[in-house]
């Protein structure tokens, strides 16, 4: 029996030396190892042949003793992670001051002395010797200690059953229900025999051995559940690994020191680094030169308000490449608490497919807008060609008379100062013609400014303005003043403005009535500022007030009906809206509403 | 009236324009006057000033055209320069048949502005001396008596004295004094003069009653 818990004891202190933190290991190891001491000194009591050797052996038997019921005091407060404190320290207490009063009184704890031996036969003929003398009154100490010790197992293995898993159950029936029905017995037989009341040598060895067994079997349960529960481990890794591999974003786990801790295949794709150099890298590296210093401050930022986003969606977000380059991605942000830290994780997409399409698009909005505007301004061609013959005329004339004054004789010089005015003023009007012309006919790229929209109007119309007389369009304006700047494309918008002043005119062409177009500006309750161009046509059919934008809808017998698709394409480009609505008393009125500047200065 | 200086009328919406044939009429020693409107001119002219219209075809409001017709519904006389930035075709012809004096584009080169302009002064010169002829016929003729009418009307018709008694029922005395007293009133010494005179006035063309 001492060699089996000795065995099992050696097994846990193995156990306890590979995990430090599971201290039931180790007081299981000195438990098994005291009961296999106090096995052998009982034994050897038995084997005694002197009383004063009796005495001697049961003496220095409360030593193992005392250990064995230490460990199981803390045993079962550490392995049922229950009971009361003042209990396991009233147990440890008494039978310490037991084991004290062991060697200070009597010949031991259980003997005020030995007078004789006397043999007794066991069964299977055995001869044992048994103690006779008085007993040691000192002893209720230990036995009230023993009464301590029961309760506290009593507690603890109650508030353990009442955790209602089946292991807690099965843990304090068998482990807690062995200890007390052993210390019950064995200490209510230890205590008959030490009164004298039962002539019989104390054997508590066959009890305690039973607790060690039933500890040991709980234990080994544990370890099985324990390998058990490591493979499971391993099971659901490999599925958590597989699952973050092919995850079609690069995934990287962020410790709170900014280092990575994992990365999967997607994120050696994205970054150009290998696994292995992903991993204990800052992740700082993975961000451009120029924005790291500001982001080891949004991490730690972070860190505090620690909540699942998204970042990238609005702003840019860039990443750098293991090659330098830079590459704009979409990032998550999860929190993941964890006993060894925060961790982060961070979930990563390479938009840089997405935005190429995007810029794509883009570019071909921008081409499709350059041709309808190159379509717009051929048909204004009349009227730009009279917009140029006005200040052209007025400056010959200017010259010609200035030519003509100085053939006077005498010259008059006193007109040529406000003769040449005039012309450099007349110069400087055609060249703005040509300027603007030039720039609405050039193909470029969409180019963002505060503008007044007020300035895009009149520039506007300006431009189209010999063509509404012709037509014997009366134009007027209603600019409301010191509106916002909004931020657009001067061009796309001016094109925008041309296409919808020609439209109105178009819709009153076949009017007698007085052909009137109002052009207005105004800021809009929403914090935006809206043009709308009024004319007092024949109305468009309310079926029709949103068909107009699609492509290729036209009423007229030339043109491709684009104009109106292509200016709705400009202005929600710009983030605002274009659409038509009808007069009270005549005609129809298109709106276009567009967000003002909030970017500072020039971008 | 005709003895005062004739004078360039310049309407155009473009004040620059404006500002620069003013002052190249200016160096060619004319007299200028501009509006920036048909209604501004209209509201200002005075149809027994002499001159001549130089005139933009689009304009705000009434157009050049519209303005031609205007003129011609009062009876002016005033000769009308069109100076237009892009004429069709039209547009021109429609000008020229309601009597334009000229019709130029812009930019328009000053010797041939300033040739249609006094071009266009001699003829209202032209036609407004033919004005004043009519005028002092027709006051001749409103000095004769109603007999001495008839007897204008038939010697315009060639008839002879005797004829004449004949028809209008009395002696050819008579008539030779009639005939004396017209001649007389009417400031002529032969016939011929006083025939030719009375052609212009339309007196031979009104149907007898």
């Amino acid at each position: 029996m001492a060699a089996a818990s000795l065995t099992l004891g050696v097994i846990h202190l193995i156990v306890w030396v590979k995990q430090r933190l599971q201290y039931a290991h180790l007081l299981f190891f000195t438990l098994a190892i005291s009961a296999a001491v106090f096995g052998a000194f009982e034994l050897a009591m038995m084997q005694e042949q002197s009383p004063a050797g009796y005495a001697a052996t049961a003496r220095w038997s409360h030593v193992p003793l005392a250990i064995l019921i230490l460990s199981i005091v803390w045993f079962v407060y550490f392995y049922f992670d229950a009971g009361r404190l003042w209990l396991a320290y009233a147990a440890c207490s008494l039978r310490l001051l037991a084991l004290g009063l062991n060697f200070a009184t009597g010949v031991n704890i259980n003997s005020h002395d030995v007078s004789s031996l006397d043999p007794v036969t066991l069964w299977g003929g055995v001869v044992v010797s048994v103690p006779v003398g008085a007993p040691n009154p000192w002893v209720l100490v230990a036995q009230i200690g023993n009464c301590f010790l029961i309760a506290f197992v009593i507690d603890a293995s109650i508030t353990l059953w009442r955790r209602g898993t089946s292991e807690a159950h099965r843990r304090a029936a068998l482990v807690g229900g062995s200890l007390v029905l052993c210390i019950a017995v064995v200490g209510a037989f230890a205590a008959s025999v030490d009164w004298g009341r039962v002539h019989a040598p104390t054997i508590v060895m066959p009890g305690i051995f039973l607790v060690v067994l039933a500890m040991g079997y709980e234990l080994g349960w544990d370890l099985i559940a324990a390998a058990q529960l490591a493979a499971q481990l391993r099971v659901n890794e490999q599925r958590l690994r597989a699952v973050v591999e092919s995850v079609p974003s690069a995934i990287l786990l962020v410790d709170d020191k900014g280092m990575i801790t994992l990365a999967n295949a997607q994120a050696e794709t994205v970054f150009g680094y290998q696994r292995a150099e992903l991993i204990a890298m800052p992740v700082e590296m993975l961000i451009p030169e120029r924005l790291r210093t500001s982001h080891a401050g949004f991490r730690q930022a972070y860190a505090k308000d620690a909540r699942a986003r998204t970042m990238g969606t609005g702003a840019e977000l860039f990443a750098r490449r293991k090659d330098g380059a830079e590459i704009p991605v979409e990032a998550g942000l999860s929190p993941m608490p964890t006993v060894a830290g925060s961790l982060v994780l961070v979930s990563l997409i390479d938009v840089t497919r997405r935005r190429q399409i995007e810029l794509a698009t883009a570019r071909q909005r921008d081409e499709l807008a350059h041709l309808s505007r190159v379509a717009t301004l051929g048909e204004l061609a009349g009227s730009l060609a009279h917009e140029l013959n006005q200040p052209l005329t007025a400056i010959l004339s200017n010259a010609q008379a200035a030519q003509r004054f100085l053939a006077h004789s005498p010259p008059r010089f006193d007109k040529l100062a406000e003769i040449l005015t005039d012309i450099v003023n007349n110069d400087r009007r055609a060249g703005a013609v040509i300027h603007r012309l030039r720039s609405l006919l050039r193909k470029e790229e969409t180019q963002r400014h505060p503008l007044d929209i007020n300035d895009v109007v009149e520039e506007a119309l300006r431009l189209i303005r010999s063509d509404l007389l012709n037509r014997r369009v009366l134009i007027s304006t209603d600019l409301a003043e010191a509106l916002p700047a909004v931020s657009g494309d001067r061009n796309q918008l001016q094109q925008v403005l041309l296409n919808v002043v020609m439209n109105g005119c178009d819709a009153m062409d076949d009017r007698e009535v007085q052909r009137h177009l109002l052009v207005r500006t105004r800021a809009t309750g929403r914090g935006n500022v809206e043009v709308a161009v009024v004319d007092s046509g024949a109305g468009i059919p309310s079926a029709d007030l949103e068909r107009i934008f699609e492509p290729f809808v036209t009423t007229k017998s030339q043109g491709l009906g684009l104009g109106l698709t292509i200016c709705r394409s400009i202005v929600e480009a710009h983030g605002g809206c274009l659409w038509a609505t009808n007069n009270v008393d005549r005609g129809a009125t298109l709106h276009c509403e567009l967000p003002i500047n909030r970017t500072n200065g020039d971008e | 009236m005709s003895e005062s200086f004739p004078t360039v009328y310049v309407v155009d919406d473009d004040p620059d324009v404006v500002k620069g044939i003013e002052r190249l009429l200016q160096s060619a020693g004319l007299e200028v006057a501009t509006f920036q409107s048909c209604e501004q001119f209209l509201e200002h002219h005075d149809q027994n000033a002499p001159g001549c219209l130089v005139l933009d075809l689009a304009l705000p409001g009434l157009t050049g055209l519209q303005l031609q017709r205007a003129l011609e519904h009062q009876g002016s006389v005033l000769p009308i320069v069109f100076l237009t930035g892009r004429g069709d075709i039209a547009t021109s012809v429609q000008a020229m048949k309601h009597g334009a004096a000229d019709f130029l584009t812009k930019p328009v080169d000053d010797a041939e502005l300033i040739a249609a302009i006094h071009k266009a002064l001699a003829t209202d010169a032209a036609r407004r001396r033919a004005r004043g002829e009519q005028a002092r016929v027709a006051k001749c003729l409103a000095a004769l008596t109603e007999r001495e009418r008839q007897v204008l009307e038939q010697i315009v018709a060639g008839r002879l004295n005797k004829q004449i008694a004949t028809e209008l029922g009395t002696a050819v005395k008579t008539i030779k004094f009639h005939r004396a007293n017209l001649m007389r009133k009417m400031g002529v010494r032969v016939v011929a003069e006083l025939v030719r005179m009375a052609e212009r006035a339309g007196v031979g063309s009104t149907p007898r009653t």
